[in-house]
């Protein structure tokens, strides 16, 4: 087994928060209370323990050339906390890290830029910052400026870049620095989707030459396609060391097990008196059995919970498949089948259910509205939208998976012999009805 | 192999800083471009600074003020003394300056990209010491300029060789003031106004525009204790005077800078730790 390029044994970060000696004043006041009164009193040690945050907690793990670790985790728990511990630019307070060889922190794309500078000196600029000599960059120079795509603007000041071409030149430097260690944090979200994929592809072929990646992302797409490995952070604890698969699920889990925790959150509509008191969503497969990875092509029951303060004649609920927070790209309402809802008060189960999950492999939300449609009274609309994932095997790219197959027209194709039964037609799609079932309450 | 947090040796910082020279040179080019760069005047300000300083201070002491009895050489134009008693001295106020806001300034990068910190308030002091060659190239020319009108006998000995050294010396002793600065100002902003109020004082304690007195008294012999003292009125010796400096002024002024220097340093290295949580 090789040597591991990083490794984190125990370690912990804290913050202090608030209890800053800011100014010279705050110190000076600080050091005459110490010195009237020189022991501290109880009170005042539990003050100092209260403002401590621990950041990331107890972190062990180990990265091996050429592996990825992608990390995940809700906004907060220490992901880039961890990113900063190792890139050098923080110090664990406890336990022992160990970075071997040239370490390359991508935190913030262009980090360093100076605005008034040309793209061609802050390329020297921004590559001497990571490390790079000057005659290294010199060499490098039209494969960056050719990653970047920035081509004849390479002597405009930077400032006039654009925020897309500000992101690709720095994301162009960082990648050309041969690294030994990469970390990047949360920096794929900016550039388009073309070059979104060419930095896919330069990190998979840095992976292949022996670099150890750490990736964050809330994409968690990428985070799968690039990482076999993830961990999961929770308040700067290791939720999940594992496949990236599972390491998804898991978080998403979580996550979605918050979201049911705080129901509040789930009945945005402005009313005094919320009609529906609680919404949850789950996601069962065949058996009956949660998952929360559902897999392409099989069929997928969502049981929706709905938990009524009165009761409501004739209610629509609606089901939004989104595969951003804004793009909508189904729609399942109860009205428009023809499934009349009277529910009395409390608590009611609706399942839809879908024959076969028309979806590309990724990461989707749901959406959950719900109107009283005879009084035209909007009852519920989830802001935060539930997560799904789904598991397609790698077969396919973009959201939706209409049924097809391909075919060579015989008379034209050079080739007879290979050609496929004639008469059949280019594309088959098949439309299945989903189906709306009702639980009894 | 670079542990990454083994880093507190000296050998290893070392060679570090060695390994980012690159960066150093990067930086001190950009501050240069990004300093000069719209401005119409462009490195011309490297030398009106100091110039017009010796302007307003010859038009104050020689023209404005009564009872100052700046008769200080018979042979040296007043001009021409404060002119290279502001040139180091400008050197070593805007290193220092510059310094001090260095790390605050870089927020963004002491943040989000590793390096030895040291390289920024370094590359303040390489861009002031620019500057700083730029307006003692003109020293020359305005010696040029009181000899052709009679009233300056220039006598450059091989006491000029001694200007390296000198040079030395002041580098080392901003250097290492100027990381204790830049470090103290990201903990506490009020080093900022309270290194306003200082400069001014040590400007007028270190010979630069008006010679301090040397009586013997108390304060004279406190006064004696600046380095810079011994450092402007080595300068003077050595390029307007031709004389070779006084040995106990710089060989106090050496031990100073080295202490300064490494001190700094150390300080600078044990503080840089908290720089990315505390900025």
């Amino acid at each position: 087994m090789t040597t591991p390029r990083v490794r984190c044994k125990n370690i912990s970060k804290r913050f202090r928060l608030g209890d800053h000696h800011e100014s010279l004043g705050d110190l000076i006041a600080a050091g005459i209370r110490k010195l009237i009164r020189p022991r501290p009193c109880g009170r005042r040690q539990a003050g100092d323990d209260g403002a401590l945050l621990w950041a990331v907690r107890n972190l062990e793990f180990s990265v091996q050339p050429g592996e990825a670790l992608g990390v995940i985790g809700p906004n907060g728990a220490g992901k880039s906390t961890l990113l900063r511990l190792l890139a050098g630019i923080l110090r664990p307070d406890e336990g022992d890290l160990e970075v071997q060889g040239r370490v390359t922190a991508l935190i913030e794309v262009g980090a360093g830029f100076h605005g008034d500078l040309t793209g061609r000196e802050n390329i020297y600029l921004n590559g001497a910052i990571l490390g790079m000599s000057r005659a290294e960059v010199r060499r490098k120079l039209d494969a960056i400026v050719d990653f970047a795509g920035i081509g004849r603007f390479l002597d405009e000041p930077v400032k006039r870049y654009s925020s897309g071409m500000y992101a690709r030149l720095g994301f162009g430097i960082a990648a050309h620095v041969d690294p030994d260690v990469l970390l990047v944090d949360e920096v794929l979200s900016v550039g388009d989707a073309v070059f979104r994929l060419r930095c896919m592809e330069h990190m998979r072929r840095l992976l292949r030459e022996g670099v150890a990646l750490v990736f964050v992302s809330h994409q968690l797409d990428q985070v799968q396609s690039i990482c076999e490995r993830a961990l999961v952070l929770e308040a700067g604890r290791c939720a999940f060391d594992g496949p990236s698969r599972e390491a998804v699920a898991q978080y998403l889990t979580a996550m979605s097990y918050g979201f049911a925790a705080r129901p509040t959150d789930l009945t945005a509509t402005d009313q005094r008196d919320p009609v529906v008191a609680d919404c949850q969503l789950r996601f069962l497969d065949e058996r009956g059995d949660e998952v929360v990875w559902i897999r392409a092509d099989r069929p997928l029951w969502a049981e929706l919970q709905l938990r009524l303060r009165r009761p409501v004649q004739n209610l629509i609920v609606e089901l939004n498949l989104r595969a951003s927070p804004q793009e909508n790209l189904l729609s399942f309402n109860s009205g428009r089948s023809g499934k009349t809802l009277d529910f009395g008060v409390g608590e009611h189960t609706i399942i839809l259910n879908v024959p076969r999950v028309p979806l590309a492999g990724g990461q989707y939300f749901w959406n959950v509205r719900a109107w009283d449609a005879d009084q035209s009274v909007t009852l519920l609309d989830t802001p935060l939208r539930f997560p799904m994932v789904v598991d397609d095997g790698g077969k396919a790219t973009g959201k939706l998976v209409l049924e097809h197959s391909w075919h060579v027209d015989p008379t034209q194709s050079a080739d007879g012999a290979q050609s496929e039964t004639p008469g059949t037609t280019g594309v088959r799609y098949a439309v299945e009805e989903s189906s709306l079932a009702i639980a009894a309450p | 192999m670079v542990g990454t947090f083994n880093r507190l040796g000296w050998c290893s910082a070392l060679t570090e800083l060695l390994r980012f020279r690159c960066l150093l040179l990067s930086l001190t080019r950009r501050d240069l471009r990004v300093r000069y760069a719209q401005s119409m005047l462009g490195i011309a300000w490297a030398v009106l600074q100091p110039f017009s300083m010796m302007l307003v201070f010859t038009f104050v002491f020689t023209r404005a003020v009564v009872g100052t009895s700046l008769a200080l050489d018979e042979n040296l134009p007043y001009s021409l003394y404060a002119y290279a008693g502001l040139v180091p001295w400008t050197f070593f106020s805007s290193s220092l300056n510059n310094c001090l806001n260095s790390l605050v300034a870089n927020r963004n990068l002491v943040t989000k990209v590793y390096f030895p910190r040291e390289v920024l308030p370094l590359s303040c002091v390489a861009g002031s010491l620019v500057d700083f060659c730029v307006a003692m190239s003109v020293l020359f020319l305005l010696g040029l300029y009181f000899h052709w009108t009679g009233q300056f006998t220039p006598d450059v000995g091989p006491a000029v060789g001694f200007l390296p050294l000198i040079v030395l010396i002041q580098l080392g002793l901003t250097a290492g003031l100027g990381m204790i600065l830049a470090a103290a100002n990201l903990f506490y902003r009020d080093v900022r106004p309270i290194f306003g109020v200082v400069i001014p004082l040590w400007m007028f304690l270190s010979n630069v525009v008006v010679p301090v007195r040397s009586d013997g008294s108390v304060f004279a012999s406190i006064i004696a204790w600046n380095p810079l003292l011994s450092l402007i009125s080595a300068y003077r010796d050595c390029l307007l005077h031709g004389r070779v400096p006084q040995a106990s002024g710089m060989l106090y002024a050496c031990v100073a800078s080295v202490l300064t220097f490494i001190g700094g340093w150390a300080i600078f290295r044990r503080a840089s730790y908290r720089f990315a949580e505390r900025i």
